[in-house]
């Protein structure tokens, strides 16, 4: 039970990650603070969770990364979304909003 | 840059390191700038930051695993190694005299010695590859303040990664 929690968990993350990358390449820092100003409270992520989940990423190809220079001339590395992602975005995408409306008509009912 | 230094790159495990560590950073000095402006004292926004970014050697080393996994190095090794079970494969089924069907016995064990280690290597990157220390876990107590986790020089990873800043 517990696994399957953190497994949908995992997939959130990742589905948070590719959305915020669609608009355009950001380094890990910018990718949190966009996710914490979409969330607000409602979800509570640790920045540091977004690493991993980004190597991960990028190991399925979901996305690429490349070292450059930020807003403020500091070194940082820049991740972009890859022609497999959008289309792992848009299918990871259609199945949220399958289950959210699932289990929303399964609350409104019991 | 030249494929052989990508090679070469992804087979050294202290580059992969200090390029983790060096993102990591990078991410707690904004977070840390970031507190300091809402008029935290700097060691209090360095404790917040570190309390907002979790595990700071946990994710590090996860991340170093990951990316040694996904090295350019370690696929090409396991293309090869795919190659070589293939081939001996086909050698051992094709061969007809002794010492042909022997060589593509070697092949087939070398293909699958080399998926074991590989396998083992994946599970235990951190042991094979780096030398994971110990006392430099980070542990924080419920209020945020660091109680343990002081490497060789003393410092604590807080300290550590704040350094090179």
């Amino acid at each position: 039970m517990a696994k399957a929690r953190t497994d949908l968990m995992q997939g959130t993350l990742e589905l948070l990650i590719l959305k915020t990358l669609a608009s355009h390449p950001m380094h890990g820092y910018g990718i949190a603070q966009r996710i914490h100003e979409a969330v607000d409270d409602l979800l509570k992520i640790e920045d540091g969770s977004l690493y991993p989940a980004l190597y991960r990423m990028e190991e399925r190809g979901w996305i690429t990364s490349e070292w450059g220079s930020s807003e403020n001339n500091r070194r940082a590395k820049f991740y972009k979304l890859t022609k497999a992602g959008r289309k792992q975005l848009a299918g990871e995408r259609a199945n949220w909003e399958r289950v959210s409306r699932a289990v929303a008509r399964i609350l409104q009912t019991a | 840059m030249k494929p052989g230094k990508v090679l070469f790159q992804s087979f050294n495990c202290e580059q992969t390191n200090r390029d983790v560590e060096e993102e990591l950073r990078f991410h707690l000095v904004l977070l840390t700038e970031e507190h300091y402006r809402q008029d935290l004292d700097r060691d209090a926004a360095r404790l917040a930051a570190l309390k907002q970014f979790g595990d700071v050697d946990q994710i590090r080393n996860q991340c170093v695993e990951i990316s040694m996994r996904n090295s350019p190095a370690t696929r090409a090794m396991k293309s090869l190694l795919a190659l070589t079970f293939v081939i001996g494969i086909l050698v051992r089924v094709m061969g007809t005299e002794y010492h042909v069907t022997r060589m593509g016995t070697l092949l087939i064990t070398l293909g699958l010695l080399g998926r074991l280690f590989l396998y083992v290597r994946g599970l235990n990157s951190s042991r094979f590859f780096s030398k994971p220390d110990a006392s430099s876990q980070l542990i924080l107590s419920e209020r945020g303040q660091v109680v343990a986790g002081f490497d060789q020089s003393g410092r604590t990873p807080l300290e550590r990664l704040f350094s090179e800043e």
